[in-house]
């Protein structure tokens, strides 16, 4: 089966990349890959529970991540220091995830070979 | 002048510059991802705490609701539109992109 990381960085509702990260990963997983979507830096806000972005106009991006085990994308990687470095741990994220520290993150990186930035 | 910061303080270096220019005094507002610098227990709380004695800080309502940020940094005024409004009319604004 072929790998492939999707790796959110940046925060949602400010730029397009983290809705653009989603779309992505809705796109690619009916083609049956084994998919992991990894989190780090300000990409860790995107599963932050309870977002309502509806005086924005804007739809909850944190909401459709746990529906992605439907899609069968079920790896998700949270990397450690990014959370904590905000104030975060996993209990206030909108989905069950697994931490990483750096050298963990990057050897998922390196094993999943293809990583799709957003 | 009103100050206005539109990013968070752990990416972007746009509050430490920001305290260096802005006079003790002036407020400050936190809109977009700036109200990331809000978060309770953040490596940047006590940056932020610093900031909070030299000048009011405010941070827009539905930018914290819409990001899910409910622990916010003690002495930070949440405002609303209505808020920011009257802030702007008040003083003239530095944009602090």
């Amino acid at each position: 089966m072929e790998k492939v990381m999707v790796l959110l960085r940046k925060a949602p509702y400010g730029s397009v990349y983290s809705a653009e990260a989603f779309r992505t990963i809705m796109g690619i997983a009916v083609f049956e890959m084994d998919i992991c979507v990894g989190f780090a830096d300000d990409g860790v806000y995107t599963i932050v529970k309870d977002q309502n972005p509806e005086k924005l106009d804007m739809k909850p991006l944190g909401d459709g991540f746990p529906m992605l085990a439907d899609f069968g994308v079920s790896r998700f990687i949270v990397h450690k220091e990014s959370l904590s470095e905000r104030g975060l741990s996993t209990k206030d994220l909108v989905l069950e995830v697994e931490t990483a520290d750096s050298e963990q993150f990057s050897e998922i990186i390196e094993e999943y070979g293809r990583l799709l930035p957003f | 002048m009103l100050y206005t910061v539109n990013d968070s303080s752990i990416t972007s270096n746009s509050l430490d510059s920001l305290v260096r220019f802005a006079p003790k005094g002036s407020p400050i507002l936190f809109y977009e991802d700036g109200v990331y610098n809000t978060i309770a227990g953040s490596r940047d709380e006590k940056k932020v705490a610093a900031v909070l004695e030299d000048h009011p800080v405010f941070a827009l309502d539905a930018d914290l609701e819409a990001r899910g940020i409910k622990k916010i940094i003690p002495g930070i005024q949440v405002i609303g539109y209505d808020g920011f409004v009257e802030l702007v009319e008040e003083q003239d604004v530095a944009p602090w992109l």
